[in-house]
C-alpha cells in the first residue's frame, strides 16, 4: 500500500513535477545516509515546520478571501464574484484536490503533508530507529512497545508541546 | 525568517491548540489499534493501510467547513441582507488564524469528535508498516553502503 498513490494532491500534480519533488526527497535521504547520525535530528525538526500544501493554501486563501471581500463591500459589489470563486475553489480542493494556484504551488516545491511524513520515517529508518523491531510473533508484544516509543512524541517535542500550552 | 522560527511548526500546530487529554485519548486509540493487530495477517493490515488512506484529516474537514459556511454567507448576502457578509469575513479570519497559528472556533469540536491530524495519521501509518514487516529488509547502519541503505528505505516507505 504506498502511501503516495492515494494522495489527492499527487494526482493532480504533472509527472514531471512529481519527479522533483520526489528527488529533493531522495537527495536528502543519500545526504544524510552518508552523512552520520548528527544531522538526523536538524533535518527532521526542519521537517517539521516545513509548510505543507495545506497551510499554504489556507493562508492564500484567506488573506484573498479577505481582501476580494473589502473590494467586494467597499469598491464595487460585482467584485463579490471574487470572494464566491476563492470559497468555492477552497471546496473544489477540500474535496478534490484540485486547486487553480496548485500547478504554482507545486513548482515551488511545496509538498503535501504525506510526502514530508514519508522523508520523515524514511530518515528514521536509515538512522535506525526501526532497527530492533524485525517481525518475530514471539516478540510481537515487544514490537509493538518498541513501535511506540520509535514513532512518539520524543522528548524534544514533548517539551515543545508543553512550553507552548 | 525570525517570524517564520516563532509560528508553531506545521505538523504540531493543531497537537499545540489540543487540550492534553484530548490529544491523549487520539494517541490512546491509536495504541490500541495497534494492539488490535498485534500478529494480524498480511491482508488485515492493508485494509487497515488502506482505511488511513481514505481518512480526512482535520485540515480536509476545516477546508471544506470554513468554504461551504463562506460560500452560504455569501448566498445569504445577496439574497437576503448585505450584512451577512459579516459570515464570509469572519471565516475567513478565522481560517487565516488556523492556517498561522493552528486554531480556528471548530478545532476544540472537531478534536472531541476524535478527528486526526495528518502527523497523528501518519504516525499509525508508519507503525503498521514496521509491524507489517515492511522495514525488515532495511540493513542497519554500517551493514551495507549508503545508496543500498536509502534503496532499502525507500522500497520500505513506499511498500
Amino acid at each position: 500500500v504506498n502511501p503516495l498513490q492515494t494522495d489527492r494532491v499527487r494526482r493532480h500534480t504533472a509527472a514531471a513535477v512529481l519527479r522533483r519533488i520526489d528527488e529533493v526527497t531522495a537527495d536528502s535521504l543519500n545526504e544524510h545516509a552518508s552523512a552520520g547520525s548528527a544531522h538526523f535530528a536538524e533535518r527532521l525538526q526542519a521537517l517539521d515546520r516545513e509548510w505543507d500544501i495545506d497551510r499554504t493554501i489556507e493562508a492564500e486563501a484567506s488573506a484573498m478571501g479577505l481582501l476580494a471581500l473589502g473590494l467586494g463591500a467597499f469598491a464595487s459589489r460585482r467584485l463579490l464574484a471574487l470572494p464566491v470563486m476563492i470559497a468555492a475553489s477552497m471546496l473544489l480542493y477540500g474535496t478534490t484536490g484540485r486547486y487553480p494556484l496548485l500547478p504554482i504551488f507545486r513548482r515551488l516545491g511545496l509538498r503535501t503533508a504525506r510526502e514530508i511524513a514519508r522523508e520523515r520515517y524514511a530518515l528514521k529508518a536509515l538512522r535506525g530507529d526501526f532497527a530492533h523491531m524485525q517481525r518475530e510473533p514471539s516478540t510481537a508484544t515487544v514490537a509493538t512497545t518498541q513501535v511506540r516509543t520509535a514513532t512518539g512524541v520524543d522528548q524534544r517535542r514533548a517539551a515543545e508541546l508543553q512550553d507552548t500550552l | 525568517m525570525k517570524l517564520l522560527e516563532r509560528l508553531p511548526a506545521t505538523s504540531t500546530r493543531v497537537e499545540q491548540n489540543t487540550a492534553p487529554e484530548l490529544n491523549h485519548a487520539v494517541r490512546k486509540r491509536a495504541d490500541a489499534e495497534l494492539e488490535r493487530l498485534q500478529g494480524a495477517s498480511n491482508e488485515q493490515f492493508i485494509a487497515r493501510l488502506e482505511e488511513l488512506d481514505r481518512e480526512w484529516d482535520i485540515e480536509r474537514l476545516l477546508q471544506v467547513n470554513a468554504s461551504s459556511l463562506a460560500l452560504t454567507g455569501l448566498a445569504l448576502a445577496y439574497t437576503v441582507d448585505r450584512r451577512f457578509l459579516w459570515l464570509p469575513a469572519g471565516i475567513f479570519t478565522f481560517l487565516a488564524q488556523h492556517a498561522w497559528q493552528g486554531w480556528c472556533p471548530p478545532i476544540p469540536l472537531f478534536r472531541r469528535l476524535g478527528v486526526r491530524t495528518a502527523r497523528e495519521i501518519e504516525r499509525e501509518r508508519y507503525a503498521l508498516k514496521v509491524m507489517k514487516g515492511d522495514f525488515d529488509h532495511v540493513p542497519a547502519p554500517g551493514q551495507a553502503d549508503a545508496s543500498a541503505r536509502v534503496r532499502a528505505v525507500l522500497a520500505a516507505v513506499d511498500a
